[in-house]
């Protein structure tokens, strides 16, 4: 090796443990003791604040107007070098709740562990929707019972308040940290799931956002230890403590309730999605509509994934009825992180609009099995059958198109395969060429919005290199231009041409109708999948022009469709008010 | 009176008052009663935040209005709930004198106004009534200070939040005067589950209260926020001590810091006030965030502005074969408790599935008329809605817009829908039924 090329630092550790709270200031050791955790974080320069190449944690309150010490994490060690030293080991329950410098490493560190989730099992970097590479932490934004992620301000707020005459943190809860980075993630690989569409694409985001909460949380080993309950002497506990029913109990009990009903996001709907059962029509249900509420059928299928998969890992480990409580909470905390993987992964094999909770399972199933071909464990049997109980199946074949099971072969020529993995203007050259084999119509107007590479590593160790493209189609017309264009279509089918315009609709109501797909490329460049939502899929675009209109989903032009640009931070926060819950509002 | 006297035809005005209720039904008599007069009249609120066609409200020519279509005596005055949109008329001197000669007999309010209750920490109410009592009594006094604390120029987004508090002020002469109304006649503190006694001042008339139901009997009535004032006490201190001038985009006040200084983070470092912080990423974040808290005090003032509006009365009246239903501001938080009862109790369901008139919750707001109240009518073309409102109090956009286009769009499908936003000052809309037969409302035509 020659000097200079790697430093000391290079060949340090990639991660390093840093204590948190492992879910919130109420969630207790036998002892009574708050419950912390050590959590690995990829290692990395960190300047005060703690700021990193991807965070900035700035200890700003908004409500008093003032700005409090950039938290140092760093000293100089033995050999002169600027390293992390975890100087909350051992912490009080009062330094918990009270040392901002900590309040500062415990929101940097559920951040920077929830960005690394998404990281490495997408296996690339990640940009966030506005631009910047670094995301404001704010761990004291103001004192309101809320916290959000507001792109506007490339920030992710959490507030302050009082409760039972106690102060309440808000980024010492590690599932409301949890949720709000994985929206800022989600924002920044899928921006449009935040644009009017069908009732699963505004669902989504909070119930990706809870997703990765809930399993992020249940892979701390010390809280799932705790849902397992107090080991005897010998460390086992009795095997029921690992049955279905038990686990579905206790799984809950840690998501503590200290926010009460102020906080509504992440608690509420992961308390309730524990033990959802919705009614078997629930699509059909306006109150179902309710994008928290529905987003909670989503959890709910995760959550029972999550205790199938735990209940077989532990199985071996039984011996006369009884089992090891660490292996037990080892296993349980793998499960997690085993689908906290799967699901992410999936968001690459998401369509970039209209976005469906079919999509969410055939994406999970698709991605794990290029992953992993082989389901030794049914992983995916499992996921599929929890998905299908709440009535979410795969979408019709046809949506999702095996490109080399076409008969006939793209057009390559004059396409560059090394450019095909950045370069949106080739993938578009790529598209344009084979507009009829991927059965799309040109005259539409059409854009690539971004291509990813991603290199992923499989279980069995063997590397997964992909490139992943996203584009959209766009059609502005008249409402009563659509009804025409939709007829025309139905009855060149043979179809009854029954799409009728909504009440609300003006014949010159301006509507825009959106399609897109998202292309899966191999290593050698060679179209893999195709995820399609046809911008001609008229039934959809009537359903969603429907579903727009009857909710009141108009901009300030009164059109529909079109994006509201409203300002997304606000969005958010009023998203966690109580009133937007009740499903009979209109 | 007349044991056993039925009314044989009910006549409703709504009269225009821009954002804002007032109501009178008015049930004839085929034979007089004892007093001599074939008519009991009921004023429903008699309040507004923004008069009609950004002219002057005048209260007294309304108040001479209300005189005349009562033939001079008021018999009974509800307030179903403080807001200024249902009372601030009875504040006006000119109209408060009128109203006196009216003599109203009987003045019903919703259990939340007892001033008995208020003045005891104990009483018949358990814990969570009386908390919430404690709640309503801060959140006035916090929009209060906070209405003074904003400039009354102010525009934008902190115009709005000022406005949202001054809304909510305790409207103190329009209450005293209710009192003393109360006191010289009589008087009534409800909720859901109680008979009226507009049974007994309106022979024929039953008068069903469906809510508000006390936190007792239904929790969920007025969310945490609201009922706890420690979800937003921090800012009270803030607002008392006087709005940092930050969070009014202005200068800083260096008074301001010392009596701020409860507010701190237990913090073991040094804080640096927003406008001393060197220029860099820091500064650009709190430059962006100094509006932050006008939106979190926005957050805040809705959601009391939300609980207000949950103490409101819905009233059921059946008189004959009519069933009126005025359910004032109440929110879903309050229907809920009459909701849920309606898969368990078939007349319950019954006596709201045959509802004749329905008055608008909420000047036509989105969390006001329940769908499921809406699914309950099946489009029945009979019902009349009278929605008394006003165009852009509330902002333009479809998402704050009151009325909201898809209640105004369901209602004009499934109702027969009457709105205040045409008339002119002064005017009314009238509708009126026989309340025998199965023939419904009709409007009656301008004389």
């Amino acid at each position: 090796m020659r000097r200079g090329v790697l430093s000391k630092a290079d060949l340090g550790p990639q991660t390093v443990e840093m204590t948190v709270v492992a879910q919130d200031p109420t969630v207790r050791t036998a002892a009574g003791r708050i419950l912390t955790a050590r959590v690995r974080v990829p290692a990395q320069r960190l300047e005060p604040g703690p700021t990193s190449a991807r965070f900035r944690t700035v200890d700003y309150d908004a409500t008093i107007g003032e700005l409090g010490d950039a938290a140092v994490l760093t000293e100089v060690d033995d050999h002169g070098q600027v390293v992390y030293r975890d100087a909350y080991r051992r912490i009080s329950d009062r330094q918990i709740l009270e040392d901002p410098v900590f309040h500062a490493q415990n929101v940097f560190a559920i951040a920077a562990r929830t960005l690394a989730a998404f990281e490495s099992a997408l296996g690339r970097r990640l940009p966030w929707s506005f631009g910047g590479h670094q995301l404001y932490l704010v761990p004291h934004a103001f004192a309101e019972a809320n916290a959000y992620y507001s792109d506007d301000d490339r920030a992710l707020l959490f507030g302050y308040f009082d409760a039972r005459g106690e102060r309440v943190f808000t980024c010492l809860s590690h599932d409301v940290v949890a949720h709000e980075t994985a929206h800022a993630v989600l924002d920044g690989l899928r921006h449009r799931f935040l644009e009017p569409s069908l009732p699963d694409q505004a669902a989504f985001h909070e119930a990706m956002a809870d997703i990765v909460a809930l399993l992020s949380v249940f892979s701390v080993k010390e809280v799932v230890n705790l849902t397992l309950g107090e080991p005897d002497g010998a460390g086992r506990i009795d095997a029921a403590a690992v049955s279905p029913g038990a686990i579905r109990r206790s799984l809950p009990l840690v998501l503590a309730e200290q926010m009460g009903g102020a906080l509504l996001q992440t608690r509420g709907g992961l308390r309730r999605s524990a033990g959802l059962r919705p009614p078997a029509d629930w699509r059909k249900l306006p109150e179902w509509e309710e994008p928290h509420r529905r987003g909670e059928v989503l959890v709910a299928a995760v959550l029972d994934t999550l205790v199938a998969l735990w209940v077989d890992r532990v199985k071996p480990l039984i011996r006369n009825g009884e089992l090891d409580r660490d292996r037990a909470g080892e296993e349980g905390a793998k499960s997690a992180s085993h689908l906290l993987g799967m699901t992410i992964r999936a968001i690459d094999y998401l369509p970039p609009v209209d976005f469906a909770f079919g999509d969410f399972l055939e994406a999970i199933l698709r991605a794990d099995a290029e992953l992993a071909p082989d389901d030794p464990h049914g992983y995916r049997v499992a996921l599929r059958k929890s998905f299908e109980r709440l009535g979410i199946h795969r979408p019709p074949p046809d949506r999702v198109v095996d490109l080399a099971t076409v008969p006939t072969a793209p057009r390559y020529h004059g396409l560059n395969f090394a450019a095909m993995r950045t370069d949106v203007d080739e993938v578009f050259r790529f598209i344009w060429e084979n507009a009829d084999w991927l059965e799309l119509d040109p005259r539409y107007y059409t854009r690539v919005e971004s291509v990813r590479p991603a290199v992923r590593v499989g279980p069995d160790g063997l590397v997964a290199n992909e490139a992943v493209a996203d584009y959209i189609q766009l059609l502005e017309v008249t409402a009563d231009e659509f009804v025409g264009l939709a007829s025309q279509w139905a009855k060149a089918r043979g179809e009854d041409a029954r799409i009728e315009r909504h009440a609300l609709l003006k014949p010159d109501t301006r509507v825009q109708l959106v399609g897109g797909g998202t292309l899966v490329f191999d290593q050698f460049g060679r179209a893999k999948y195709h995820i399609r939502k046809p911008l001609e899929d008229w039934r959809r675009q009537a359903r969603r022009l429907d579903y727009l209109a009857r909710t009141g989903m108009f901009d300030s032009a009164r059109r529909v469709g079109f994006s509201t640009r409203a300002a997304r931070g606000q969005r958010f926060a009023a998203l966690h008010l109580p009133a937007a819950r009740s499903g009979e509002e209109w | 009176m007349a044991a056993g006297a039925k009314p044989e035809h009910v006549t409703v005005r709504m009269y225009q008052v821009g954002f804002g209720d007032c109501f009178l039904a008015s049930f004839t008599y085929a034979r007089p009663l004892a007093d001599g007069r074939r008519e009991r009249h009921v004023l429903i609120d008699f309040g507004s935040t923004h008069a009609p066609h950004h002219q002057k409200l005048d209260w007294a020519a309304i108040a001479r209005r209300v005189a005349d279509d009562c033939g001079g005596k008021l018999d009974v005055v509800v307030v179903t709930h403080r807001h200024k949109d249902h009372l601030s008329g009875f504040a006006n001197d000119e109209a408060a004198a009128i109203v006196d000669e009216l003599a109203p007999g009987l003045i019903v309010r919703p259990w939340t106004e007892d001033p008995e209750l208020a003045a005891t920490a104990t009483g018949p109410l358990g814990a969570g009534s009386r908390q919430l009592l404690a709640g309503l009594a801060k959140g006035q006094e916090f929009a209060n200070d906070l209405a003074r604390a904003f400039d009354a120029r102010a525009r934008g987004l902190p115009g709005h939040v000022r406005q949202l508090a001054e809304d909510q002020l305790k409207n103190a002469e329009a209450v005293e005067r209710l009192q003393r109304w109360a006191a010289d006649h009589d008087g009534e503190y409800l909720h859901a589950g109680m008979r009226s006694k507009i049974e007994q001042v309106v022979p024929g008339v039953s008068a069903e209260v469906l809510g508000p139901p006390t936190v007792d009997q239904f929790p969920d009535v007025v969310n945490a926020r609201a009922r706890d004032p420690e979800y937003w006490m921090l800012y009270q201190g803030l607002v008392t001590s006087g709005l940092p001038a930050t969070m009014l985009g202005g200068g800083h006040d260096e008074d301001d810091e010392e009596e701020n200084e409860w507010l701190a983070l237990p913090a073991t470092h040094d804080r640096v006030p927003a406008l001393d912080i060197p220029p860099g990423p820091a500064r650009w974040l709190a430059e962006r965030l100094q509006g932050q808290q006008v939106h979190s005090l926005q957050r805040i003032v809705r959601s009391l502005d939300d609980a207000l509006n949950n103490t409101s009365l819905i009233l059921l009246l059946t008189v004959g074969n009519r069933r009126l239903l005025f359910p004032g501001d109440a929110q879903i938080e309050n229907w809920r408790f009459t909701l849920d009862r309606i898969p368990k109790d078939r007349k319950l369901k019954n006596r709201l599935q045959s509802v004749d008139l329905y008055k608008v919750g909420h000047h036509g707001s989105r969390n006001a008329s329940p769908r499921s109240l809406l699914k309950l009518w099946g489009g029945d073309k009979r019902l009349v809605s009278l929605m008394s409102t006003s165009p852009g109090v509330h902002g333009k956009s479809e998402e704050t817009a009151v009325p909201r286009a898809t209640l105004v769009a369901a209602l004009e499908e499934g109702t027969r829908l009457f709105s205040t936003e045409d008339l002119g000052p002064i005017e009314a809309v009238t509708v009126e039924a026989d309340t025998a037969g199965k023939e419904g409302f009709v409007p009656t035509p301008p004389s």
